[in-house]
């Protein structure tokens, strides 16, 4: 393809412009968009963000405009050299960990070094004794050792206790033995395996003497230091193309009675004793999952943020894009509307806009139970109860903060996934045709945060564990134990009341959502309860129930602690009081929103009439959709998404949707460097190609 | 390459799990595959069109992930050429070509020119039009595409803004694109392949008082030559090319294309039902200008009959894995020996897969009955009857809508109901899921259509309040006729009471709700006068439930029918599968049934014990329900879902032998800019194609 002729680059597109709609969005609003971006991200962060950028921004390596085009290899061999730079760049400008993962999330994509930076060395510093973290982790540092998290299999997902690979105690070696026995114990999925890591955590059941003691971790190596060849009797190799992720290798792992040495066992909670060769317990081996409710709380923190890409980007191309007259409109204002003022499209978009403000302060409120939880623990009552089982369920009620924080991240991982992940297909479809496109970098973002509602724990089947939680809470409160935490204080509330009743002004008072929610929660436990333990249904059967139970329990500390954040000082003194008003109209469209949608329940437990949700459907949500639509822009532009952040034709800050769609398809598509014979008969596919001439001119 | 990997084997066995699962039902699988597919020969058609294409190596998929996206396009235009070799060489119809298509599972470049571009030419060109073209067109001398959508615009035609404005001069027509924004764009085949292109554009003719001054007679279709016979290359005056990367589709030159001033002769406008004069410029029309929509309403005939494959394809695959797959010991077992539970037999999975197992049968009685409206309403267009139009119209829109989102969220749903494994390539459902996405935005946005079956329904209800006692035309009609003679003593339903559920309960409160919610837009609209913007999402739930309506009502009229001739116990098995699609969608959306009086709100609560109920009667048969749909592995490309239930056998020679990227050993460590282990290109590879 020649060069563009000079009248299509004269071409503009027609009607208002894109950045002229885009100011006319940001006037009809007065919010304070950098105060809000401060509540959000905070000041230190947005600093830190811009200077990075800065630097990611210099470097060719990191250039995405080829991205969409390639194959599999190409994207791997991209990704491993933007690894290795990220690297290189740590160590030039001394970068500590935050801010290097500021860095990682600024490229946004995963990479080859992902599981070495994060589940690696977490896990070695977490679960080593002292002596093994100074055998591994100073060289995994450095990065000699490049490390990865073995722990589901082929035949194994969220299960955690069937994991077929064993480490068998060897006496005469003092050492293990690891072993795949069956294909369904190929390692799978395993992120940074397939081709970087030298180095596995591999979750293992330890057999001593013919008795199996459950899945413990083995930091085994597995290629050699200098060839990177997988060593004698490992096979390990990348598990092939997925939906999304395509730039990580996740691997695959099988063991052929591999020998490893006593070392290799993260030995700070449990051990093999080598003279007597007994098992030995020294810690609570709960905290086993402390790592993964982390990574949990982590992820509700970023469902809101990943949320907010898909919504930014929606919302400013449903303000410039233009579609159908408004039947009613007057002959004097013809045209086209933009198909943001279309309640249809509002009604997809600024709930979810209404989300991410309620996920975000979800998880901030989350991340602070976690350190909460840190703190308890390092004071040392971790060795309370060591008797008893490994599960996070058999902890005691009360007690343990730890069963709460478990208990609350699985819900609410699950929830806040699904939430981002569903909401972001919605923000796609609701683009219309061009959401198709990878040029509205929606569709491949999309792709790469799918994964997050399967693993750390499948969201079905997270759910049962919040349902455990609830219905042992439950126990105690019909046994008259006094409310000792938020959950028993709720249900506590509710059984005391049950015979009385309700009343909850959903409509005009913010606190009595909370309590329609609290309410509807407590209902849907009490039933559940009476199914399993008065009723002893199998569990099997219930799990639908469950899965309802630890939705609507999650949903109800969304509502909670967005509803606290709002009445915080913290909130109050940061913005004034009219961007308080639109945070507390996203609250209620969020509250609302959800309560319409899921009215039987609602109204099964007598927490509101059948009138009030028609009511809310009919008038209170149409009325917020109307109310916030003009802050809608401003409201994405305070999520604060660099252009270079968002890789987006659609999403573009300055509005420019149409020139940038074009200009990618026309001057970055390598395809349009090929011309074709297109004629059936003929053998030859490319009749000219001028894809190596451009390659060698650069 | 062999390694101590040979050896291993699943810890189950997945042959043997399948065989067992069959073996637990006794539906008969032959009879009811002939039951859904034998229309026009499908069955037989799959087995010959299958024994020819799994042969060619071209048509092999197992590297087509790997692939970057020119290289996609490449494998895709050789097949294309090769289809019609093969075509050709044995002969083959024009439905064996479909099948052909339906196969290979991948948008052919030469997908545009067989169906849009081809159906156009044929309803819109004149008789001599089509004398000229058909040949051309038929025997590939020329490859066309279909230029509707712009780079500003999507489903509305009218806010085109090519233009092709009458030169009474020279007596031709200039094509041309005023803005960026009129760039043609998603038009498939127009970016490298086509050689022709229909052309959307709105039609300028001079004002016979003044002829600097035009008017515009709205959209009218051009049949326009876009690039050299020999050289391939755009003609003057014409920029075109493909615009880059999609969710799925890849390999299709989806094409953006500006005109500059171009000049086409008279004889481009396609004209059967539309001219201009040669003496005077002006517009003559010659037949209903709703035609120009006919085509249209074609292709979503066709999606809709094809959304009912593509779902029963993610459902065999969900189906077959989950009887395979083990996750935890069912939790009140009381032996630590016990295997771990198959997740078939998980409610949390049964629900999310078994409503749309269910859904699959629904898609395809409805499916037969478009079928049938088309055929019937096409006949009379044909004569010149334009009549039924607004029906099919609406019918195929709204119908279109609902069951393109049914079977795009329903694969998704399924995918992400295996876990890990649904997220892997291995799964058969990546490309179909991407694919398949396009699907409720092409033709139309879905949300966007749903406003034309609102606006005939508000306008068949206007009619029937006017004068209700008129003859009813259609059950439309009939239905809101007898929605109006009841609404003031209706009592609200139980159609599910004890253990009995009643089935003509179950059409009844879809219609009624249906057409209440039809008299409340009707009255908003038409009473009230409210804005119509502000109703968009009251008039969008009500072309679902009108749709789902359909679905329901056309599902049951089947037992009385077709279904009855199979044999035990299937026609018990298809109504619990109407129970379950019936009763599920009316749990999804309870409180639209109760506030529309169809259902008691009491009726509610009750649903969700006895959906647990069927989807327990329905469990022993799902394998062998996937299995009637018939979808040859070779279809299914799915490690997950083989009919030999060897999920971790192919797994892992995927993974293990067949993986590209394990033909690479890379160089991991930061302090070396060299990629690839032993190359020495110090990282400049990579940079370059950057």
């Amino acid at each position: 393809m020649g060069q563009t002729p000079d009248w299509v680059k004269q071409l503009k597109p027609s009607g208002p412009q894109g950045h002229e709609l885009l100011a006319a969005e940001r006037s009809k609003s007065t919010l304070p968009v950098a105060k809000l971006s401060e509540l959000i991200h905070t000041k230190e962060v947005l600093e830190r963000r811009a200077r990075i950028l800065e630097i990611l921004k210099s470097e060719q390596v990191f250039d995405k405009s080829q991205n969409y085009f390639k194959g599999r290899i190409e994207r791997f061999e991209a990704a491993l050299a933007r690894a290795k730079k990220l690297r290189s760049l740590r160590v030039k400008h001394g970068w500590n960990l935050q801010e290097y993962r500021t860095a990682s999330d600024l490229i946004s994509e995963p990479g080859p070094y992902g599981l070495h930076d994060s589940m690696f060395l977490v896990t070695i510093g977490e679960q080593g004794t002292p002596e093994q973290r100074d055998f591994f982790l100073k060289r995994a540092e450095n990065y000699e050792i490049i490390g990865c998290y073995a722990q589901t299999e082929l035949g194994h997902g969220s299960n955690v206790r069937g994991l077929e690979t064993t480490a068998t105690w060897s006496p005469q070696d003092k050492g293990f033995i690891i072993h795949s026995p069956h294909l369904t114990a190929s390692k799978w999925w395993i992120g940074s395996l397939g081709k970087t890591a030298n180095h596995a955590i591999v979750m293992a059941q330890l057999i001593i003497a013919g008795k199996s003691y459950g899945p413990h971790p083995f930091v085994v190596q597995i290629r050699d230091l200098k060839t990177h060849e997988a060593l004698d009797n490992v096979h390990v190799g990348d598990i092939g193309p997925k939906f999304g992720y395509n730039t990580m290798d996740n691997g695959f792992l099988l063991f052929n009675n591999v020998k490893v040495p006593y070392i290799s066992m993260l030995a700070r909670f449990s051990h093999v004793d080598p003279s007597s060769n007994q098992y030995v317990r020294r810690g609570s081996p709960s905290l086993v999952y402390g790592t993964l409710t982390w990574v949990r709380s982590t992820i509700v923190m970023q469902a809101g943020s990943v949320l907010a890409r898909g919504v930014t980007i929606a919302t400013r191309y449903s303000a410039i894009r233009r579609q159908f007259q408004d039947r009613d409109a007057p002959e004097s204002e013809k045209g086209e509307n933009p198909v943001l003022n279309y309640t249809m499209v509002q009604i997809r978009l600024l709930p979810l806009l209404a989300a991410t403000f309620a996920l975000h302060f979800t998880g901030t409120r989350m991340m602070q139970m976690y350190q909460q939880n840190q703190e308890k623990m390092s004071i040392g009552d971790a060795n309370k109860d060591s008797k008893r089982g490994p599960g996070p369920e058999e902890t005691s009620i009360g007690s343990d903060i730890l069963a709460d924080l478990h208990a609350t991240s699985c819900g609410l991982k699950s929830l806040s996934s699904t939430i981002a992940a569903e909401g972001l297909e919605v923000c796609r479809r609701a683009c219309g045709g061009h959401g198709y496109s990878s040029f509205s970098g929606i569709g491949p973002w999309y792709a790469d945060y799918l994964p997050t509602t399967t693993w750390e724990g499948d969201n079905y089947m997270l759910t049962q564990q919040v349902a455990r939680y609830l219905l042992k809470s439950a126990r105690s409160v019909l046994s008259s134990q006094p409310p000792t935490n938020d959950t028993t204080r709720i249900l506590h509330n509710y059984h005391s009341r049950a015979d009385i009743g309700c009343a909850f002004d959903i409509l005009s008072s913010d606190s009595d959502i909370v309590d329609a929610f609290a309410w509807r929660i407590s209902f849907l436990t009490f039933e559940a309860s009476k199914h399993r333990d008065e009723q002893k249904k199998p569990w099997n059967d219930l799990l639908v129930d469950f899965y309802r139970l630890s939705k609507a329990h999650s949903q109800y500390m969304v509502v909670k602690n967005f509803h606290e954040a709002l009445q915080s000082h913290d909130t109050i003194s940061q913005v004034d009081s009219e961007t308080l008003e639109v945070l507390k109209k996203l609250y209620r469209l969020y509250a609302l929103h959800t309560l319409e949608q899921e009215g039987s329940e609602f109204y099964a437990s007598g927490a509101v009439t059948v009138k009030q949700i028609s009511l809310a459907r009919t008038n209170a949500v149409m009325k917020l959709l109307k109310d916030i639509r003009p802050h809608a822009v401003r409201l994405v532009d305070s999520w604060a998404f660099d252009d270079w952040v968002l890789d987006s034709s659609l999403g573009r800050e300055d509005g420019k949707v149409y020139e940038d769609m074009f200009y990618r398809a026309s001057e970055l598509n390598p395809l349009n460097q090929i011309t074709v014979n297109p004629y059936p008969e003929s053998a030859v596919l490319f009749k000219k190609d001028e894809r190596e001439e451009r390659r060698s001119k650069l | 390459m062999t390694d101590f990997t040979d050896s291993l084997k699943p810890r189950h066995d997945g042959t043997a799990t399948l065989q067992a699962e069959r073996g637990r039902s006794s539906v008969d699988v032959d009879e009811l595959a002939r039951h859904l597919l034998s229309r026009d020969g499908f069955l037989q058609r799959q087995k010959k069109v299958l024994a020819v294409l799994s042969r060619v190596k071209l048509f092999k998929k197992d590297q087509q992930m790997n692939l970057s996206r020119p290289d996609r396009y490449h494998l895709a235009l050789a097949r294309a050429k090769a289809l019609q070799r093969i075509v050709r060489k044995h002969g083959w119809d024009h439905d064996d070509y479909k099948m052909c298509e339906y196969l290979v599972d991948e948008m052919s470049p030469f997908h545009l020119h067989m169906t849009m571009f081809v159906t156009t030419v044929r309803e819109q060109g004149s008789e001599a039009q089509k004398r000229h073209w058909m040949p051309k067109i038929l025997d590939y001398d020329i490859i066309g595409c279909y230029a509707q959508t712009e780079l500003g615009h999507g489903s509305n035609v009218r806010g085109l803004e090519t233009t092709a404005t009458w030169d009474p001069a020279q007596k031709e027509f200039e094509i041309h694109s005023p803005y960026l924004t009129a760039s043609k764009w998603w038009n498939g085949a127009m970016g490298r392949t086509a050689t022709h292109a229909i052309v959307v554009a709105q039609l300028l003719l001079p004002r016979s008082d003044n002829d600097k001054a035009y008017d515009n007679y709205g959209p009218q279709t051009f049949i326009v030559q876009i690039r050299d016979k020999k050289t391939h290359q755009p003609l003057h005056g014409i920029v075109v090319g493909d615009i880059g990367p999609k969710y799925g589709y890849a390999g299709m030159d989806n094409g953006y294309m500006l005109f500059d001033h171009f000049r086409v002769p008279k004889s481009a406008m396609l004209s059967r039902y539309a001219e201009v004069s040669d003496a005077t410029g002006a517009f003559t029309r010659l037949g209903h200008p709703a035609v120009v929509y006919g085509s249209l309403t074609f292709v979503r005939g066709q999606i809709i009959m094809h959304a009912r494959l593509v779902l029963a394809r993610a459902v065999t695959v969900v189906v077959r894995y989950s009887a395979i797959r083990r996750q935890f010991r069912d939790r009140d077992s009381t032996s630590e020996q016990d295997d771990e539970m198959k997740v078939l037999d998980y409610p949390t999975v049964q629900i999310r897969i078994l409503p749309l197992l269910a859904t699959t049968f629904a898609l395809h009685y409805t499916g037969e009955m478009m079928y049938s409206l088309y055929h019937k309403s096409r006949e009379t267009i044909e004569k010149g009857d334009f009549g039924p139009l607004a029906e099919l119209h609406s019918a195929s829109s709204g119908l279109k809508s609902l069951c393109t989102m049914l079977a795009a969220d329903g694969i998704e749903t399924c995918r992400r109901a295996m876990g890990g494994h649904g997220f892997g390539g291995g799964s058969g459902l990546v490309g179909i899921n991407a694919d398949y996405l396009s699907k409720p935005t092409v033709e139309g946005d879905n949300w966007m259509i749903t406003q034309q079956v609102a606006a005939y329904l508000i306008k068949k209800m206007t009619e029937a309040v006017k004068d209700p006692s008129a003859p009813a035309s259609d059950p439309t009609a009939s239905l809101f006729q007898f929605y109006l003679a009841n609404r003031d003593h209706r009592i609200p339903q139980s159609p599910v009471q004890g253990s009995a559920t009643d089935d003509q309960a179950i059409v009844d409160v879809f219609q009624w709700r249906a057409a209440d919610l039809s008299y409340r837009a009707y009255h908003a609209r038409v009473v009230e006068k409210k804005p119509w913007t502000r109703l968009m999402i009251q008039l969008h739930n009500l072309s679902r439930a009108y749709s789902e309506q359909i679905l329901v009502t056309n599902f049951c009229n089947s037992f009385s029918s077709s279904s009855s001739t199979l044999s035990a116990p299937t026609p018990a098995v298809l109504r619990t599968c109407f129970r379950l699609y019936a009763l599920t969608t009316l749990d999804a959306s309870a409180s639209s049934f109760t506030l529309t009086n169809a259902v008691a709100p009491h009726a509610v609560p009750v649903l969700q014990d006895a959906i647990l109920d069927l989807m327990a009667e329905l469990r022993p048969h799902a394998v062998k329900l996937v299995d009637a749909w018939s979808i040859p592995d070779w279809l299914l490309d799915s490690a997950l879902g083989r009919s030999d239930g060897r999920v971790y056998e192919d797994l892992f020679d995927r993974a293990h032998r067949r993986n590209p990227l394990n033909g690479v050993t890379f160089n991991v460590d930061w302090r070396s800019e060299e990629i690839v282990l032993g190359s020495g290109d110090g990282g400049r590879g990579i940079l370059a194609k950057l």
